[in-house]
């Protein structure tokens, strides 16, 4: 009997069918990997099972009867937990507190606060999930915060656990402790659904596999009986070319020079710890490590954002270490942010406004104040061309493009101001295959032009395939240099988590040298 | 990837243009209708309430003279609070910069004495303009540098304010006498009636011209409209208010100063009030006492949100606010309707604005869906 | 001359003072806290105070005005929740336009019923709870005048304020419905991932700052002043609202942001009598809790940290 099933579920957006038809079943004990790339439903038809949306056609059903669930709270009467790819936990409020909401021990109103605190030991130790009840979760790192999440759902009583692309902020370390954990609960008797886009771990820890694409299912497997570019091909519904080919490096002039960096954090915390490297006309230089080690400090406060508390930076022989944004864009940098919707573009300005942000105050896009519209559409119109923005006109408002569309637009205005040194941060988040590729082309135009390239991301494969030195930041150091040819997945990871005798097991995460991001 | 069809978008767009520009009226349009609803449950006729309004604001060149009248300040403010608006900031203080302003100049016309009409009305303007502008520097600094809501900040300042010239008008700057007021303004410090710019003959030949009280300000007001619609559409300068009232984020990515901007923006709103202020004594009381203004600043609010913080809607919105006002007396001695059914409209106009977005918010949800599910 | 200033009745008239800021602050904590600001405090206040006097002067009856305004300020905060929950409009515009809406009502309702602007005639008001006599002399006698003075001389709401302001600290920190409000204003959307009801959960939160600043409206007709007059409260919710982020959004902090707010009031009315001796014109000491707040926002704001989702409406999709 399967303890989740869809039939022909259908969820519909104005102007595009989410999931078409989509059918599949979960059996008691079993882990299934939903396998897709970004903008394929994944994450919608879950979503759907999980009450946070409803279907417009077909049927879920829970131990063969049908249900209609309307609310998460349904959802979770009917033993269905989810854990989100942001957290849904509140900061301010401790360990316990987070996991009891909703559910609160106590009598007449009042919360039994140390019934709580045992309850939530006991599910902790009896899983295996360590954490402390008493701890707020701003103080915890992401990969406690996700255990949090997922006892949440254990309080709640889930039988079926689906998990939102939970490793995109974890270490290799703490991916294998959830691997384990998942495996775990699965033999006590959980059911679990694993949403990713990553071929090695789908490989690593799935019991049966369905491959999704454009909001169909168009494949089931199991691991044994593929391999990864079987997945990659049912995944694009093409051949892949996994890694771009690029010719060797033609190192120039120095054109950054980081000396001996220190930059306070939010919290009070030193996150850049003296950090030293340069990156030279024609180089693309990649910053890898996992989240949260510095490297938003370092980008932040080389383009200004950010002071720092003593070192420097220089662009070509300019000394930009204590420039603000301004000054920085002036001198030549430039930079796709991590987040394009927060600190890329202006969603309510159209196009052609977002296309001069930065440049705004410049001749010859103004002059003594005064804007010139048609020297600024002009402009517009060439670069919408030039970077193959999918609009019908210039006065689309950025809010409505596709995220594909929006990043090509912050690559337009950044890289159409011929910097000197270019900055990307995680320029391919949450993009499709089609855009990933057309951001990748573009990193290496630059390098091909003699331009510098500082990649930040947490994506391995994006670094193996762009960079042409690699440097591994931890902790707010750089621990380790790498060329393109030392590099590999396995030499990243190891030191991506401290380097220091935690080498991977053998039935670990096994990268595999070339799969998609 | 198919592209959508262009025509489907550009029909969009019209639609969109539309909605700017229908869903204000439509807006006022209820809230009158509700004020209405109110006028009959209260027991006053409200067929013979409007046609005193009406009467009172359009019904005859001097009924038009007032509704200009009272619709200068409103022009004003609500550029002011539509400035604000744009950078993002709420600047409900507006009444305390309009009372500035209103010292600035009479202080100053004051201390002109006699001097040509040339020179003392403009440098009287400029007074209040700085006058406005240095009302709403502090609120300005404090929301720049710690974040502090410049909804409570402005509001003190204009409590502050308005006991600031109460003192004033009761003691330092009082007439001899027992009204607390100040001298009056020689005429060459006023703003003269736009009647008196026509001879007589003229007057008798086109009635129209006969504007009753309505002063010179209103072309102050218009002037200062076309300004900050220029301003906002062509330099840098209204650019970044903008980028900054949408994403504060992405400004300071791009280089611009968010705080610097949050001053200016705040300043020059209060720029407009104090200007507002100057007019309203200079063209309407010709001297400054402590209740010269009817709330101009808060109107502005509801003028600034009926307009959509357009600067060149706002003109018709003061325009409407400033009838309501003008026709309130008229309503009042002819069909007995308390006067502050005027308020209660006003407030109704803001919520309706308000409720509003909901429905262009799911229209532009569609839109979004559509293109981008296209490109 | 000192001691013609610092006497009991200047605290006692602290904590009078205090009480309808109070009220309304602690009804703004817990609007914030569950994510909804409320800059209508000031309207619904009035409101009140309204409302609570008509029904006054129509039955005598000084309990039914109180529970009158405590009524009239639900429902004009209903106004808000919709507008800002169901409608997700604005809630600063919201709340301004409850303002504007609440001076007109008013207004119109004062010439409708009786007949003419300013204010209405006096009415039944409620006294002290408790009087003790404060006989003989002696040092403890003295205290006791003191003890009596600023404890035992109130009218019953402001005895009320008080226990509310405990009780609400305990409720907010304490029981499940504070945890949810708490969490409410922090992140509703995992809030509602628990299947916990956010829109329920915000409705009840804006409609009991309602009940709270209707009965601070309440207690400063009916206890204080005797009457209404337009526009009486005079700023007063806005002062509240600095309480409360003085007060770092508790219910107790509020209420002793409160009683500065109160003390400094009272002590404004007190150094009136220095004009005989200083030529200060009463303007300046008139303005004073203004400037007060003022300086208690410019110097409390950066930090103390507003809930995450203060003022954000709440999107399902």
């Amino acid at each position: 009997m399967a303890v989740l099933e869809l039939r022909d579920v259908t969820k519909v957006f104005p102007g595009v069918v989410a999931n078409d038809r989509v059918s599949f079943s979960l059996e008691k004990g079993e882990i299934l990997a939903l396998l897709g790339e970004n903008g394929a439903g994944k994450s919608t038809i879950m979503n759907v099972v999980y009450g946070l949306l409803s279907e417009d056609g077909g049927e879920i059903l829970i131990d063969d009867k049908p249900v209609k669930i309307k609310s998460p709270r349904q959802a979770i009467d009917l033993g269905i937990g989810m854990v989100h790819q942001h957290f849904m936990l509140i900061e301010p409020l401790t360990v316990t507190e987070n996991i009891v909401l909703g559910r609160e021990p106590g009598r007449m109103g009042v919360i039994d606060f140390a019934l709580a605190r045992k309850r939530v030991v006991e599910l902790s130790e009896r899983y295996g999930l360590k954490v402390d009840p008493d701890a707020k979760i701003a103080d915890l790192a992401v990969g406690m915060q996700q255990r949090v999440e997922i006892l949440k759902a254990l309080y709640q009583g889930a039988r079926v656990l689906i998990l939102d692309e939970p490793t995109a902020v974890l270490t290799p370390q703490e991916v294998r402790e959830l691997f384990s954990v998942i495996r775990s609960l699965v033999d006590e008797g959980l059911s679990v659904v694993f949403i990713t886009h990553k071929l090695e771990e789908v490989m690593a820890v799935s019991d049966r596999i369905i491959v999704m694409r454009a909001g169909r299912v168009v494949g089931e497997t199991k691991p044994a009986d593929t391999d990864d570019v079987g997945l990659a091909r049912m995944m694009v519904g093409r051949d892949v070319v996994l890694r771009v080919e690029k010719p060797p490096s033609t190192c120039g002039d120095s054109v950054l020079a980081v000396q001996d960096l220190h930059v306070m954090g939010d919290r009070g915390l030193e996150a850049v710890a003296g950090v030293s490297f340069t990156v030279c006309a024609g180089e693309v230089v990649a910053v890898a490590g996992v989240s949260g080690n510095g490297q938003t400090e370092l980008v932040e406060s080389i383009v200004g954002l950010r002071k720092p508390t003593s070192g420097t930076i220089h662009l070509k022989d300019i000394d930009i270490t204590h420039a603000g944004p301004r000054k920085s864009i002036e001198a030549g940098v430039s930079h796709i942010p991590e987040d394009r919707h927060r600190r890329g573009l202006v969603l309510q300005f159209d196009i052609t406004e977002n296309l001069v942000l930065g440049d705004h105050r410049l001749p010859p896009y103004a002059k003594k104040g005064v804007m010139k519209p048609k020297v600024i559409a002009e402009m517009a119109v060439k670069r919408i061309a030039d970077y193959d923005v999918r609009t019908p006109s210039a006065s689309v408002l950025a809010g409505n493009l596709s995220g594909g569309n929006q990043q090509k637009l912050v690559v337009a205005r950044e890289i159409g101001r011929e910097p000197e040194l270019l900055i990307a941060a995680q320029p391919t988040r949450g993009l499709d295959v089609g855009a990933i590729e057309f951001v990748h082309r573009e990193v290496l135009a630059e390098r091909a032009k003699g331009r510098a390239v500082l990649l930040v991301s947490l994506e391995l494969e994006e670094i193996l395939s762009l960079a042409d030195r690699v440097l591994v930041m931890y902790e707010g150091r750089i621990v380790r240099e790498l060329s393109a040819e030392e590099a590999d997945a396995e030499t990243l990871g190891y030191y991506m988590t401290g380097g220091g005798g935690d080498k991977l097991a053998a039935d670990a995460v096994v990268p595999v040298t070339g799969g998609l991001q | 990837m198919s592209e959508p069809r262009e025509d489907a978008v550009v029909q969009r767009r019209w639609m969109t243009i539309l909605q700017k520009t229908g869903t204000p009226v439509i807006s006022a349009l209820l809230a009158i209708a509700v004020g209405s609803i109110i006028i009959w449950a209260s027991g006053y006729d409200p067929l013979a309430a409007f046609a005193a309004l009406f009467k009172g604001s359009f019904g005859s060149p001097k009924a038009v003279g007032d509704t200009l009248l009272k619709s200068t300040p409103l022009i004003l403010t609500g550029l002011a609070v539509a400035y604000g608006f744009r950078a993002g900031l709420f600047n409900i203080g507006a009444e305390g910069q309009l009372f500035m302003g209103g010292l600035a100049a009479t202080a100053l016309g004051l201390a002109l004495g006699g001097a040509s009409w040339w020179v003392s009305v403009p440098l009287m303007l400029l007074a209040a303009m700085l006058a406005g502008a240095a009302w709403a520097f502090i609120p300005a600094l404090l929301k720049a540098r710690i974040g502090a809501h410049e909804v409570i900040t402005t509001m003190m300042f204009t409590y502050i304010g308005r006991y600031f010239v109460g003192y004033l008008v009761n003691g330092p700057m009082k007439e001899p006498g027992n009204i607390p007021q100040t001298p009056a303004l020689d005429p060459a410090a006023q703003l003269p009636r736009i009647a008196t710019l026509f001879s007589e003959a003229a007057r008798e030949a086109v009635p129209i011209l006969n504007l009753g009280r309505a002063h010179m300000g209103i072309l102050v007001a218009l002037i200062a409209a076309v300004v900050i619609w220029l301003i906002l559409k062509y330099t840098t300068l209204g650019f970044e208010n903008r980028a900054v009232g949408f994403n504060r984020w992405a400004s300071e990515t791009a280089g611009i100063s968010v705080q610097w901007t949050t001053v200016k923006a705040l300043c020059i709103s209060g720029v407009l009030a104090g200007l507002a202020g100057a007019t309203e004594v200079m063209g309407v009381h010709h001297r400054l006492f402590d209740q010269f203004s009817s709330g101009f600043g808060f109107t502005g609010i509801a003028v600034a949100l009926l307009a959509k913080n357009h600067p060149l809607g706002v003109i018709p919105a003061a325009l409407l606010f400033g009838a309501l006002s003008a026709g309130a007396t008229t309503m009042q001695f002819e069909a007995k309707v308390p006067q502050d059914i005027i308020q209660i409209i006003q407030a109704l106009v803001i919520f309706f604005v308000a409720a509003e977005e909901i429905v262009l918010w799911f229209v532009r949800r569609r839109q979004k869906e559509a293109i981008s599910h296209a490109g | 001359m000192l001691d013609s200033i610092i006497t009991p009745d200047l605290f006692a008239a602290a904590i009078r003072i205090a009480t309808p800021l109070a009220l309304a602050a602690i009804g703004g904590t817990i609007c914030e806290r569950s994510g909804v600001v409320n800059i209508a405090l000031e309207g619904i206040m009035l409101t009140g105070a309204f409302f609570g006097t008509a029904v006054v002067l129509a039955t005598g009856e000084p309990w039914l005005g109180v529970i009158a305004a405590v009524l009239a300020g639900v429902s004009i905060s209903a106004v808000h929740a919709f507008a800002s929950i169901n409608l997700r409009s604005d809630q600063t515009v919201s709340g301004t336009a409850i303002n504007l809406l609440a001076l007109g009502v008013t207004g119109f309702l004062m010439k409708l019923w009786y007949g003419h602007p300013g204010t209405t005639d006096q009415i039944k008001t409620l006294g002290s709870v408790f009087t003790f006599d404060a006989p003989g002399g002696g040092v403890l006698a003295e205290v006791w005048r003191w003890v009596n003075a600023i404890l035992f001389t109130h009218s019953p709401i402001v005895y009320l304020a008080i226990i509310i302001a405990i009780v609400a600290q305990w409720a907010v920190f304490k029981t499940r419905w504070g945890l949810r409000l708490r969490a409410l204003g922090e992140h509703p959307r995992a809030v509602d991932t628990v299947g916990v009801n956010v829109a329920r959960g915000r409705w009840v939160a804006v409609l009991m700052s309602g009940a709270l600043a209707g009965l601070a409206g309440a207690n400063l007709t009916i206890e204080q002043v005797g009457s209404f007059t337009e526009n009486m409260t005079n700023g007063r919710g806005f002062i509240a609202l600095a309480a409360n982020i003085f007060g770092r959004w508790t219910p107790v902090g509020s209420y002793l942001a409160s009683l500065l707010f109160g003390f400094a009031d009272a002590l404004q009315i007190k150094l009136q009598i220095l004009r005989g001796v200083v030529n200060v014109p009463p303007q300046v000491f008139q303005a004073l809790p203004y400037v007060l707040t003022v300086i208690v926002v410019a110097g409390v704001v950066g930090r103390a940290v507003a809930p995450a989702a203060s003022g954000v409406p709440y999107r399902k999709d």
